[in-house]
């Protein structure tokens, strides 16, 4: 469509006219191709996974540049700031030292008391560790790229968490790469407890790197700034006992919280197996959704 | 000396790149591939680069690409991006056909005009971009598209400057 009017040439008539049809079969295709993504989000899975190999070895690779540069700047900090550094470090080191004799004593009390409450802690083997290589950028989704893919044992569905705490759910899978859905994500409804108190809560994604709190039972708004949040385990996709989330913010019935695993500084990612795998295909407790893979 | 100086530059044997005709599509497909770097955002501020380069070609020339290109090009920007299928291709056709529509009714234009048209375009993207996001399953309130629409708004003159570069290197100019 280079001109409004072609002239008297047939050929750059026919020409206008051809590429006019194709711009609008595009456009129509292209709605139907949304609609489709829409109603199965899983319908591209092979084409998603293969653009995730596509760009794979370009994350990967420049994963090492952006780490090494990362890495010059903050050591280059570090030296220009060391004096400073090392007195508030002296600080810190004295007071952590009184702070572990306290947390010596409270792991031993801790396994007294579990002890004799016969808790069984299930330890479930991790079926890949990858690293967090990128992440949607633009977009009001908030996704994560991780190095690792089918060919490591990775399915869509699967919980991925950090040493901080959760990161996710694997939601698209490639040979080398796998999507994951980050809990800030909107659509990523994480079934949790107050490590205070362990009342049942649920945590919904904000799209803006945070997480909206909620408690189950409605009353008085049980959350304070600092409170830790964890994985109760329910719908049977992410294993209990991960750590979420701390408060940061109180609303009117329920807390703004921020996860406690940072994808940006999260060196490494486990992917697990789904804590109860039959159950994550079922359950939909209570409405939740949490636990139905895409 | 002064007669060298005064001459103009050698003209000869400057003229358009090979492949000249597939550079702007190239380099919106190289724009859509930054999402790829290994960048962690935790927000999604980040412009949306594709779609930048797109209205940068776009609004520089009328014919940078014939217009049904868009909808390959918003294919491979959905599957590199993670958007959901189809919403690119559907978007940037539409972009094109509009922009056509928008040229045979300007009379002149200048460059603020042509950021107001860019930054209209953005909020158009953004909020197609947000429903759609809604009807997928994670409904946002609207607010939380404004910061990254503001960022992509500013962002566009750099986009447009090195699409600019961009067209005078492949010309040959």
């Amino acid at each position: 469509m280079a001109t409004a009017r072609p002239g008297w040439s047939r050929r750059a008539q026919y020409g206008l006219f051809f590429s006019f049809v194709a711009v609008i079969a595009g456009l129509v295709l292209g709605l139907i191709m949304l609609a489709v993504s829409l109603v199965s989000p899983s319908a591209y899975a092979g084409a998603r996974g293969a653009a995730l190999d596509a760009t794979a070895p370009i994350s990967s690779a420049l994963h090492q540049v952006t780490a090494t540069v990362e890495g010059l700047v903050g050591g280059a900090g570090d030296y220009w700031d060391a004096a400073h550094q090392n007195a508030a470090l002296k600080r810190e080191r004295r007071a952590m030292l009184q702070r572990m004799v306290e947390a010596k004593a409270i792991l031993q009390e801790n396994r007294q008391l579990k002890a004799a409450l016969q808790l069984r802690e299930r330890s479930t083997a991790a079926v890949a560790s990858g690293r967090i290589v990128g992440s949607s950028l633009s977009s009001p989704r908030r996704f994560a790229i991780l190095s690792v893919g089918s060919k490591d044992g990775v399915r869509a569905g699967m919980p991925v968490r950090a040493a901080d705490g959760l990161i996710g759910r694997v939601v698209d899978v490639g040979n080398l790469a796998s999507r994951v859905l980050l809990i800030s994500d909107r659509s990523n409804i994480v079934p949790a407890r107050m490590l205070r108190g362990g009342q049942p809560v649920i945590s919904t994604g904000r799209g803006d790197g945070t997480v909206d709190l909620r408690p189950l039972e409605v009353g008085r708004n049980p959350f304070r700034p600092g409170d830790i949040v964890i994985t109760s385990g329910t719908g049977g996709l992410y294993p209990p006992l991960v750590p979420i989330a701390r408060v940061v913010r109180l609303d009117d019935d329920g807390a703004i919280a921020i996860p406690l695993a940072d994808p940006a500084n999260a060196s490494f990612a486990l992917v697990e197996q789904p804590y109860e795998p039959a159950a994550s295909v079922n359950e939909t407790e209570g409405g939740l959704t949490a636990a139905v893979p895409r | 000396m002064v007669r060298a100086a005064l001459t103009q530059r050698r003209r000869i044997g400057q003229g358009p790149r090979t492949g000249a005709a597939l550079i702007p599509a190239a380099s919106v497909v190289a724009a859509s591939l930054l999402t790829a770097i290994p960048v962690v955002s935790v927000s999604g501020w980040w412009p949306d680069f594709g779609f930048l380069a797109l209205i940068g070609w776009r609004l520089l020339r009328s014919d940078p690409w014939p217009a049904w290109w868009a909808a390959p090009l918003g294919l491979v920007n959905d599957l590199i991006t993670g958007a959901p299928i189809g919403l690119s291709v559907a978007l940037w056709t539409a972009i094109m056909i509009l922009l056509d529509l928008i040229d045979r009714r300007t009379i002149w234009r200048d460059y603020w005009i042509e950021w107001g048209l860019a930054a209209l375009l953005l909020m158009v993207s953004e909020s197609v971009e947000w429903w759609v996001v809604g009807l997928a399953g994670a409904p946002l309130p609207f607010h939380f598209i404004l910061p990254p629409l503001v960022i992509s708004i500013f962002a566009f003159p750099i986009a447009a400057w090195v699409v600019a570069r961009l067209d005078r290197w492949r010309l040959g100019r």
